[in-house]
Parts: structure tokens; C-alpha cells; sequence
């Protein structure tokens, strides 16, 4: 089972991947980060990804159907209503003209408020692969 | 001679300025002055402050204590991560060696993964609190390592770094941190904002005796990630802090000149609800406007 570092290396290995991080959206605090960043300011790109991750997550309209947003699955012998463990929102995807940036919500058994940030060259990139293996590193990263 | 000649190359002495780098680099922070010298002698042991304790290895900071927020022990058996006996297990077996989160790692307990994400938001939660300001000196016991051993070690500058972009964060949400540490209460406010399914959680358990601190224990969940909600609370008028209980209602000495031993007691006899003039009266010019 990978660490932090490994799994963001391991996002590093995608096609046109220019840098990657794993970001708290409460706080803004990225708790890992490879490669590069947008204007080579790390601090900021994880402010302001996780602002945006934040707002995905809080928002109603963006659950599934059915989903009041208020429940989740709780680890075992947790109390799931009310605690907002899983958000609603798999994952976010910004596109502009010459990248991609895949924001990926991790759910873990503890409560928490991360997920996987990767910026993707848009040449290179590809984005429907990057989702689909960002997803299982999401997944791999916090089994356990 | 004697006249002012401005182009000799003598020119007045200078007026004492700090050197600027020096200085940022003293004050880095304001955190902690000690914490610096530390990290740039490498050293390895217990910084303890009033409101909490930084762990040091070489340098690095491995591990933080705070008497206000849930422990990795909270955070990992709370929810099912760890069951209590296997978190009671390691720590039997390994914290003689300080090696608890190796050995929990190693006995398939949890992954590395998740123990690295939990403990760094442990980590920073703790820190933000031991390193808020203090009324006290804070010592270092050179040499003490804490039983859970390194799981991802963190410069030091990184987390004084972050304890004062925490500080900004909280006071762009809400500048008034009252909320933070007092017992909260409901306040009615008409037309608030929709509430977050993990803002709902910290309002359900707002009943006028908990902290901040106290739900998040309850919640299992960081301190600061409470206090973050705790705030957008306020600030949305649905949360308050209580009014501060009542013990100087009564001053012991007579209500004469305040000019006694009497703690400095605000001017006249300020009844409690007043306490925060400026916020109520804020709070309620927006809500007029709002109205409008």
C-alpha cells in the first residue's frame, strides 16, 4: 500500500502530467505535492484548488439523486447521519487552453477532507485516463 | 568649513534600522522564537508550550500534542479505522521503542496512506494550537521522543508556516475569535445561508455548554476543521459564543471608585449582553440591509 509520495509519484507516471498534490480542503494545506505548479507556487494552487473542491463538496445541487448529503457510509461502529463523511462529488475537472486539472475527493475511514489534485498537459494528456487511474489511486491510498 | 556641504562623502550617520533580513528571520513567524534555532541545530526533543507540545526529531517536526483537539487515538478508533484494542495492542507492544505507527503500519493494521494523511492533519491541527500565543514562556526538553515514533516528518518552517496562513484563514472567514474557545449557542438568524452537511454536524451538537474543542472530540475530527465551520457559523449568525458567565456581575468591593485591587473592570457596569457592542450592532445593520 503506497504513501503519500508514492501515490503522487505514481500520478506523476500518467501522460502529460506536470505536477500533482494531495490537498486538505478545510484548510487549504497541501500534505504532499510533486512536480510543478501553476506559477511554481504551490502554496497558492492549493488554496485555491481547495476552495473550489470545497465549494464542490458543500453544494447541494452537485450530489447525486437521492442523496441528501447528509449521510455517508461511517466506518464500522460509526454513526454515518449527519457526519458528511463521503462527499457527494467524485471528482472535478477544469479545463482551460493548454491543461487540465483533475481534482479527485478521497474518502477515507476517518474524518477528513482531502483529495488528489493533478494538472495535466492538454497535448499529452489524457483526461479519461487520468480520472479513471486518479480514482484508483484515491482508493489505494487510504485502504487500511 | 563649517557650512553644510552636501557633496562631502561623509553622509549624517544613519538612524539604527534593523536589518530587515534578520529581523524576518526573528520574527519569523512570531510563532516561536526558539523554535528556529532548533530546527537549525538539529535537534531532537519535547518543545512545550502552555496550550500544547511540538515533538522534534533532528530538526523536523514528527509529532504534536494539544489538549484541544482529538489525538491520532481519537481520530483513528472513533470511526472504525482502528478497533480500540488494536490501537491499545500497538501501543502496548511498541511505544517502548517509539515505533507505535511503524508497528501499526507493519502488523496490517492500516495502511501506510491513511496513516500518513491522518496523523498530518493531526500533526498541524495540535501544532496550531501549541504554537498559538501564551501567556508563558515555552521550554525544550532536549532528548524526549514521543512513543509513536516518525511517520512523516515536517520541517519546522513548513508548520509555523502554516499555523499563521491558519490564523489569516480563520480571520478572513470571521474576524472575532470568541467563537473559537467559548461555549457556543444558536442564535436565530432570518435568512441564513444553506448550512454544509459537515457545518449541520458542528451545529447539531451546539448546545450552549460545548466549545469548539468539545465537538470536535465528539466529532472525531480536527479541531481547526471545526473551527473553520465554527466561524462560517458565526458569521452567517447562526452560531454564537455565549456571553461570558457572570462572576464580575458582582464586584467584591464596592461599586465605588474603581480604582482598587480590583482587576481593571470596564468602565461603569456593563451588563454581559453588551459585552460585544460592535459585533451586535454590525450584525444587525446587516441584517437591515439585507432586509432592504
Amino acid at each position: 500500500m503506497p504513501g503519500i509520495d508514492e501515490c503522487l509519484l505514481e500520478a506523476m507516471r500518467l501522460p502529460g502530467a506536470r505536477g500533482a498534490a494531495l490537498v486538505d480542503w478545510t484548510s487549504g494545506l497541501a500534505l504532499g505535492t510533486v512536480g510543478d505548479s501553476p506559477g511554481g507556487d504551490p502554496e497558492t494552487m492549493a488554496a485555491e484548488a481547495a476552495e473550489l473542491a470545497r465549494l464542490a463538496a458543500e453544494h447541494r445541487a452537485f450530489a447525486p439523486e437521492g442523496d441528501d448529503g447528509e449521510s455517508g457510509p461511517g466506518g464500522a461502529g460509526g454513526t454515518a447521519a449527519g457526519w458528511g463523511q463521503e462527499p457527494p462529488v467524485e471528482d472535478l475537472i477544469i479545463s482551460n487552453r493548454d491543461s487540465y486539472h483533475v481534482l479527485r475527493f478521497v474518502t477515507t475511514s476517518f474524518d477528513s477532507s482531502v483529495f488528489l489534485h493533478l494538472w495535466l498537459a492538454r497535448a499529452e494528456g489524457n483526461l479519461a485516463l487520468a480520472r479513471i487511474r486518479l480514482g484508483e489511486m484515491a482508493g489505494r491510498l487510504v485502504l487500511g | 568649513m563649517t557650512a553644510v556641504d552636501t557633496n562631502l562623502t561623509t553622509p549624517p550617520p544613519r538612524l539604527p534600522v534593523r536589518d530587515r533580513a534578520a529581523a524576518r528571520q526573528r520574527a519569523w513567524g512570531g510563532v516561536s522564537p526558539i523554535l528556529g534555532r532548533l530546527a537549525a541545530e538539529r535537534a531532537t526533543g519535547a518543545l512545550v508550550r502552555e496550550h500544547g507540545s511540538l515533538y522534534l526529531a533532528e530538526g523536523r517536526v514528527v509529532h504534536a500534542e494539544s489538549p484541544a483537539v482529538p489525538g491520532l487515538d481519537v481520530l483513528l478508533t472513533a470511526r472504525g479505522t482502528l478497533d480500540a484494542d488494536g490501537w491499545r495492542d500497538a501501543v502496548g507492544v511498541a511505544a517502548g521503542r517509539n515505533r507505535v505507527g511503524r508497528f501499526l503500519v507493519e502488523s496490517g493494521r492500516i495502511g501506510v496512506g491513511a496513516l500518513e494523511v491522518c496523523h498530518l492533519g493531526a500533526l498541524y491541527d495540535a501544532a496550531y494550537f501549541a504554537l498559538a500565543p501564551s501567556g508563558s514562556p515555552g521550554h525544550f526538553r532536549y532528548g524526549d521522543t514521543h512513543w509513536l515514533g516518525p511517520v512523516r516528518p515536517v520541517p519546522v518552517a513548513a508548520v509555523e508556516h502554516e499555523t499563521l496562513r491558519r490564523r489569516a484563514l480563520l480571520h478572513r472567514i470571521w474576524p472575532d475569535p470568541a467563537p473559537d474557545s467559548a461555549p457556543l449557542l444558536r442564535s436565530d438568524s432570518p435568512g441564513a445561508p444553506a448550512i454544509s452537511a459537515r457545518q449541520q454536524a458542528v451545529l447539531d451538537l451546539v448546545d450552549g455548554v460545548r466549545t469548539a474543542a468539545d465537538i470536535a472530540l465528539a466529532l472525531a475530527r480536527p479541531t481547526f476543521h471545526t473551527l473553520v465551520d465554527v466561524r462560517r457559523l458565526a458569521a452567517a449568525g447562526v452560531v454564537a459564543p455565549a456571553p461570558a458567565p457572570p462572576p464580575p456581575l458582582l464586584p467584591p468591593g464596592p461599586p465605588g471608585p474603581s480604582g482598587s485591587s480590583a482587576p481593571p473592570a470596564p468602565p461603569g457596569t456593563l451588563p454581559p449582553a453588551f459585552a460585544d457592542p460592535n459585533i451586535t450592532l454590525l450584525k444587525r445593520l446587516r441584517d437591515a440591509l439585507e432586509a432592504l
